[in-house]
C-alpha cells in the first residue's frame, strides 16, 4: 500500500503531511477548511473531528475516485463520549430521551457521515481495538484491497475521549 | 476469486430457543418468539420484544460461570452460541489456538452499566461500582466469550450498528482469503438493554404491535437479543480436517448508501450495491438466488428502500424472500449472524422460513413468503441465498451462502 | 403569538444546533423541511421532543408532525391551540 497524504488532528492542532496547517480547534478547523456545511454543528464531536480531517485530506480527489473509496476506521473509546451525553438524557425520572444524541452513539456513524459528504459508496468499517496498533490496522487496510477493490481507502485512528483528549491520525492509501 | 470460504459450524441462541434445531422447529412451526417483556427492567412494557426466554442467572448456571459473565447478558448469549458453533465444527483446542474469533456488538456490558451507573453517578464519593463499568467496553464482551471457549490466537470486535455480525463474517472472509488464518468463528451477540430500546423508541421506530415486515401497513421494529456465529474456514484446512462442509461463502460485500445518518435512501443505493457486488464476488447472476433473508426490520423506511434496491436488480420477478425477524425481533447486532445461520438451516433442510404477520403486501409482485415453502417432507432446492444486514450509519452488508459442491 | 414565534424560533435554533443561524434569519413561514431551512427526520423527532419538554404535548406517531411542522408560524398556532404549559 501506498500512503497519497497522512493528516493528524489534536488538541494541539492539525498536521497535514509533517506540515502544522492550523492550532484551530475542530470547529475552527471546519471554519478553515470547509464552512459550506451546516450539518456539520449537528454531528457529535467524534463525527465533527472525523468530518474535517476527511474535509482537508479529500480536498483534491475527484468525485469519480471518491465514488468507489472504502472508509476504514478505528478507536479505543468508540461512540463512549456520546454516550454518557445521551445518558445524561435518559438520567432522571422525567426523562426526554434525544433522538439526534442517540444517532450518535455508534460510533460508525462517521463513517457514514464522511460517505454522504464526499459520495463514497465502497465499503465503510469501523474497528474498536485497545491501541492504535499499526499492524493490524494495516492488515485490515490491505485485506479491503484483496477483495473489493477500491479506489483508495480513508483510513486510521480516530478517537474522542472528551474535549481536551481526541485525535485524528487518518491517512488515504492506495493498493 | 481466491481463497474458497466454507461454513462448517454454526451456533444460535435468540427468543426461539437455544440452539440450531430449537430454532429449526420453530421457524417449521411458523411460531414467533416475540411476546411481552420479561427480563429487561424498564417502564417500557408497552413494546413486544423478541426477548431469549433464559434469565442471566439460568443462563450462568448452564455453563458454569460466575462473576463477570453471570452479570453481563452479551457474554452469557456469546458463550451459549458460540460452544455450540465450535463443538458443531468440530474444533479442537489446537485448531482453535490457530484460529482468530471476532465478534460483532454494540451494546457489548451496557445492561451492566446500567444497573451501576445510576450508584456511580450519584455517589459523592468513588463508589466500589466503578469497576463494573469497564465492562461496558464492546471489546471486552468479544474478549470474554472468546476466552470461554479457548486460546484463540487473534480476537477482535466490529461495531457497525445492525449490520455489525455480518461486518465480522465478512472480516473473517477476509483474513482467511489473505491468508492470515485458516478458521474464523464469527457472528455477534447483544442483549436488550434500556439505553437503545429508549433510543429506538425516541426514533419512533417500535411498533406497538407485533411488528410485519413487508407489510403496506407496518409500524416499525420490535427489538429482540440472541447471539450465533458460523465458523468459516479455508479449503484447506477443511479438507485436512475432514468436516461436514455445511455450504460456502460464495460472496460478500460491505458498502454505503451515503444518503442518511439512520434513514435510508429511496432507490437503495446501498442495498443495491451490496447485493450486486456481492453476487459479482460469487460470479452469480440474479437468476441464481433463490431465496432472500431480508433485512426487513419492520420499519416504513427499511422495507421500502430494501425492496426497491431488490427491484431494481429482479425487476418484478423476485426471488422468495422473507424477514425472520417476525420470529427473534431485531436483535441489531447479532442479526446478521442469526439470520447466516437461519439461512443454512433453510438450505439444509430445503425450506424457505415465512414471513410472520403480513396481511397486505407492499405490492402484488412483491409478496414475501406467506407460509413457510418446503417444508411437511416437501423440501425444496435452495442453491443461492442472500442474507441482507443494514445498519445505522448507511452501512450495508450481503453475504451470499450456496449450496456446497465440490468443483467451482 | 409574536412572543411565542420569538421564543419558538430560538428553542428550535438551539435544539437543533443552528449554528451560525439567528432568529431573523428564519422567516416565520418559511418551510423548515425540503428546500427551506433543510431540517430531516432526525430534526422532526427532536422537534417533538421539544414540544413534549417545552409545551406538555405528546405526538404518538411522527406522521403527525407532517402538517405541524411546515414552518414556525404553524407550529406555533398548533402549540397555542394545544399547550398545556
Amino acid at each position: 500500500m501506498t500512503t497519497i497524504a497522512e493528516i493528524s488532528i489534536t488538541p494541539a492542532g492539525a498536521i497535514l503531511k509533517g506540515r502544522l496547517i492550523s492550532t484551530a480547534d475542530i470547529t475552527g478547523l471546519y471554519r478553515e477548511f470547509a464552512g459550506d456545511y451546516p450539518k456539520f454543528f449537528k454531528m457529535d464531536s467524534l463525527c465533527k473531528l472525523g468530518f474535517v480531517a476527511a474535509e482537508i485530506l479529500l480536498k483534491d480527489i475527484s468525485a469519480e475516485e471518491k465514488e468507489n473509496a472504502a472508509i476504514i476506521l478505528f478507536n479505543r473509546n468508540a461512540s463512549l463520549f456520546t454516550d454518557r451525553n445521551y445518558q445524561a438524557t435518559i438520567r432522571d425520572n422525567n426523562y426526554f430521551p434525544s433522538p439526534a444524541l442517540f444517532v450518535y452513539t455508534l460510533a460508525n456513524i462517521v463513517t457514514g457521515e464522511i460517505a454522504i459528504r464526499h459520495k463514497i459508496y465502497g465499503e465503510t468499517s469501523f474497528y474498536v481495538v485497545d491501541s492504535p496498533d499499526t499492524p493490524l490496522m494495516e492488515e485490515i487496510a490491505a485485506g479491503a484491497f484483496l477483495t473489493s477493490s477500491p479506489s483508495f481507502i480513508l483510513t486510521g485512528w480516530l478517537d474522542y475521549d472528551d474535549d481536551h483528549h481526541y485525535e485524528a491520525k487518518l491517512k488515504l492509501v492506495r493498493k | 476469486m481466491g481463497e474458497r470460504i466454507f461454513v462448517t459450524g454454526c451456533g444460535i441462541i435468540s427468543a426461539l430457543g437455544v440452539g440450531a434445531d430449537a430454532t429449526l422447529r420453530a421457524l417449521l412451526s411458523c411460531e414467533s418468539g416475540i411476546g411481552p417483556l420479561r427480563h429487561l427492567a424498564t417502564t417500557h412494557d408497552e413494546f413486544p420484544v423478541g426477548e431469549v426466554e433464559l434469565s442471566n442467572s439460568e443462563m450462568a448456571g448452564m455453563l458454569s460461570v460466575s462473576y463477570p459473565e453471570e452479570g453481563l447478558r452479551t457474554v452469557l448469549l456469546g458463550i451459549i452460541a458460540a460452544r455450540e458453533a465450535v463443538g458443531h465444527a468440530g474444533l479442537t483446542d489446537v485448531d482453535i489456538q490457530n484460529a482468530a474469533f471476532i465478534n460483532g456488538t454494540t451494546v457489548g456490558g451496557m445492561d451492566k452499566t446500567e444497573r451501576h451507573f445510576k450508584s456511580v453517578f450519584d455517589s459523592e464519593t468513588h463508589s466500589p461500582d466503578c469497576v463494573e463499568l469497564k465492562y461496558n467496553d464492546c471489546g471486552y464482551a468479544g474478549d470474554l466469550i472468546a476466552d470461554n471457549i479457548g486460546r484463540f490466537t487473534m480476537v477482535t470486535t466490529t461495531s457497525t450498528a445492525c449490520s455489525s455480525a455480518a461486518n465480522a463474517i465478512i472480516m473473517g472472509a477476509n483474513m482467511i482469503k489473505a491468508g492470515l488464518v485458516d478458521i474464523v468463528v464469527a457472528g455477534g451477540a447483544e442483549a436488550l438493554t434500556r439505553f437503545h430500546l429508549n433510543g429506538f423508541n425516541s426514533l419512533m421506530i417500535l411498533d406497538r404491535e407485533s411488528c410485519r415486515p413487508f407489510d403496506r401497513d407496518r409500524a416499525g421494529i420490535n427489538l429482540g437479543e440472541g447471539a450465533a456465529y458460523i465458523v468459516i474456514e479455508s479449503e484447506r484446512s477443511a479438507r485436512a480436517r475432514g468436516v461436514d462442509i455445511l455450504a460456502e461463502l460464495s460472496g460478500y460485500a460491505n458498502t454505503c448508501d451515503a444518503f442518511h445518518q439512520t434513514a435510508s435512501s429511496e432507490n437503495g443505493e446501498g442495498p443495491y450495491l451490496a447485493m450486486r457486488k456481492a453476487m459479482d464476488m460469487g460470479r452469480l447472476t440474479p437468476a441464481d438466488i433463490d431465496y432472500i433473508n431480508a433485512h426487513g426490520t419492520g420499519t416504513p423506511n427499511n422495507d421500502a428502500t430494501e425492496l426497491a434496491a431488490m427491484h431494481r436488480i429482479w425487476d418484478y420477478a423476485l426471488p422468495e424472500f422473507s424477514s425472520t425477524k417476525s420470529f427473534t425481533g431485531h436483535t441489531t447486532s447479532a442479526s446478521g449472524a442469526i439470520e447466516s445461520v437461519v439461512c443454512l438451516l433453510a438450505m439444509r433442510e430445503g425450506f424457505m422460513p415465512c414471513n410472520l404477520g403480513l396481511r397486505n403486501p407492499l405490492h402484488p409482485e412483491a409478496k414475501p413468503v406467506d407460509t413457510s415453502i418446503g417444508h411437511d417432507g416437501a423440501a425444496v432446492e435452495i442453491r443461492h441465498v442472500v442474507n441482507n444486514s443494514f445498519g445505522f450509519g448507511g452501512n450495508d452488508s450481503t453475504l451470499i451462502f450456496s449450496r456446497y459442491s465440490p468443483a467451482n | 403569538m409574536e412572543n411565542l414565534i420569538l421564543q419558538l424560533k430560538n428553542q428550535i435554533i438551539e435544539a437543533l444546533n443552528l449554528e451560525d443561524m439567528t432568529a431573523a434569519d428564519i422567516d416565520d413561514n418559511e418551510a423548515l423541511f425540503g428546500d427551506g431551512i433543510g431540517l430531516d427526520s432526525i430534526d422532526a423527532l427532536e422537534l417533538i421532543v421539544l414540544l413534549e419538554r417545552e409545551y406538555g404535548i405528546k405526538l404518538a406517531n411522527p406522521a403527525e408532525g407532517k402538517e405541524i411542522f411546515k414552518s414556525v408560524a404553524s407550529i406555533a398556532d398548533y402549540i397555542s391551540r394545544n399547550r398545556k404549559k
